[in-house]
């Protein structure tokens, strides 16, 4: 709400005070000054490579008897993953770029991500941001029903 | 024959075959066929019949492939979380199932002909016990034909898949055949239920969603992913001509990723391979960065002992599928 405020005095000078800001729904107004964005910077080794380191883990116990095969099942697998732990499995994913590929980018986590394209990361408008977040609030999610 | 259409290109279709033959080809094409109950709704069906057209437009569609080439196709026929519908639908696409694979069967001519390879894939224990039966015949019968394979996933999801080839390593660790550092993504690779397939070249989801809905997410992490909104009993020849031009206009930068991500997994394999040399090395009382040809001498016989514990659990593994299959027809096909 602060930074919505100083940004209304930069942008609209002396005007500013002609003009309300309020949240559209009234309800919601501590959830949105309590967001934090977490912000996770990954690599291809956060793929593939992940999933093997995991997979060695799990190996190195049962080879140490302190685990069966059979204890392995994929919410299991799921949780040894280190690079995204805690971190929930993407909505969507905004690939930028010609390149029509995921190119390696979280195999495991992206069973159900929308995928939006986008030519460039190079300066994207808003509109093109907001109609990408619009093609997913669209989306129908079956779940396999 | 009944999963593949006979018959030829029309001219204009053959016309465009050739033009698009002289560039790039993907040799192996996944399919996720989605839309087969929109169809039905369209059209004022039942889904029943969005589902049989769905099979139809398959076996148009595999012999399209075939005429242009493309001799590996995956499809996505079911997924575990298709479960989760209603009891009469799953009875129904499991009666799909039934008729096509007993009719595959009254084919054996036809498959043998045309060298057709039949692989299903999923966790086949999920499926009513006399479909997996069917399906063990289908497979067995054909295992050896090679002119064209088709890979049916049926019960399937790929984390399902990724966990089992985990599993399997696990077990390869329990039985003593490997070791955990013997553990690798090339390993990995071999242990999925797609071992014995290339990676697909291009993924096609028709229907108009943008997801991959856990379908071989491990292994079109640099396949072309090709979305078009035409529902699945309407896709044409046409729709297919485009998903294989958009591979080619991805062809070389596809190529160029593919090639950079093997390097660099082929050196981390070898960096692993020097640490662990480096580990027995300080076991066994040396100094680590010492002789450097006790060190070489070192690591050519830890990598032959290591392949020859793959290659051992390679073999163990086979068995073990093949088992599966061939105690589920006790008289062989």
């Amino acid at each position: 709400m602060d930074e919505i405020l100083k940004q209304q005095q930069e942008l609209l000078g002396l005007d500013c005070s002609k003009y309300m800001v309020k949240f559209a729904n009234q309800d919601k107004a501590d959830q949105v000054l309590n967001c934090q964005s977490t912000l996770k910077v990954l690599s291809p080794e956060d793929g593939k490579a992940d999933i093997v380191k995991a997979a060695q883990n799990f190996c190195q116990l049962v080879a140490q008897q302190q685990k069966t095969y059979t204890d392995l099942d994929v919410n299991v697998l799921d949780n040894l993953l280190s690079s995204t732990n805690g971190f929930p499995d993407p909505d969507l994913v905004l690939k930028f770029g010609p390149v029509d590929s995921t190119l390696g980018f979280l195999p495991w986590h992206i069973r159900l991500t929308e995928i939006v394209s986008l030519p460039s990361h190079l300066n994207i408008s808003y509109e093109d941001f907001f109609s990408a977040l619009h093609h997913y609030a669209a989306c129908e999610q079956r779940w396999g029903k | 024959m009944s999963w593949i259409r006979e018959g030829e290109l029309t001219i204009i279709e053959r016309f465009c075959a050739n033009i698009i033959k002289a560039g790039p080809m993907p040799k192996h094409v996944a399919f996720i066929m989605d839309g087969n109950r929109r169809y039905a709704q369209k059209c004022h069906v039942e889904r029943q019949q969005g589902h049989s057209q769905g099979f139809e437009k398959l076996a148009q569609t595999l012999r399209w492939c075939l005429n242009l080439g493309i001799r590996e196709v995956t499809v996505y026929a079911f997924s575990i979380e298709n479960f989760k519908r209603s009891k009469e639908e799953v009875d129904g696409l499991m009666d799909l199932a039934r008729q096509k694979f007993s009719r595959l069967l009254e084919e054996q001519e036809s498959l043998k002909k045309h060298g057709v390879c039949i692989r299903v894939l999923g966790d086949l224990p999920l499926l009513p016990l006399d479909i997996q039966e069917l399906i063990a015949q289908a497979v067995l019968a054909t295992r050896n034909y090679n002119k064209c394979f088709l890979n049916v996933c049926f019960a399937y999801t790929s984390r399902h898949e990724i966990s089992s080839a985990v599993r399997e390593m696990a077990w390869g660790v329990e039985q003593g055949l490997l070791e955990p550092s013997d553990v690798s993504e090339s390993l990995l690779d071999k242990c999925l239920y797609t071992n014995n397939s290339p990676d697909p070249d291009l993924l096609i989801r028709t229907s108009g969603e943008v997801r991959l809905s856990d379908f071989l997410l491990w292994q079109t992490s640099h396949s072309c992913l090709v979305f078009q909104s035409v529902l699945w009993p309407e896709y044409s020849f046409w729709n297919l001509c485009e998903a294989i031009l958009r591979f080619q206009m991805n062809y070389s930068a596809l190529q160029k990723a593919r090639d950079t991500y093997m390097e660099e997994r082929r050196r981390q394999e070898v960096e692993r391979d020097q640490d662990y040399v480096t580990k027995k090395l300080q076991q066994e009382g040396f100094a680590s960065h010492g002789d450097s040809r006790r060190r070489r001498t070192l690591l050519q016989k830890c990598t032959a002992m290591r392949e020859e514990r793959i290659q051992g659990f390679l073999q163990a593994l086979e068995h073990k599928r093949a088992d599966f299959f061939e105690r589920l027809c006790p008289v062989s096909a």
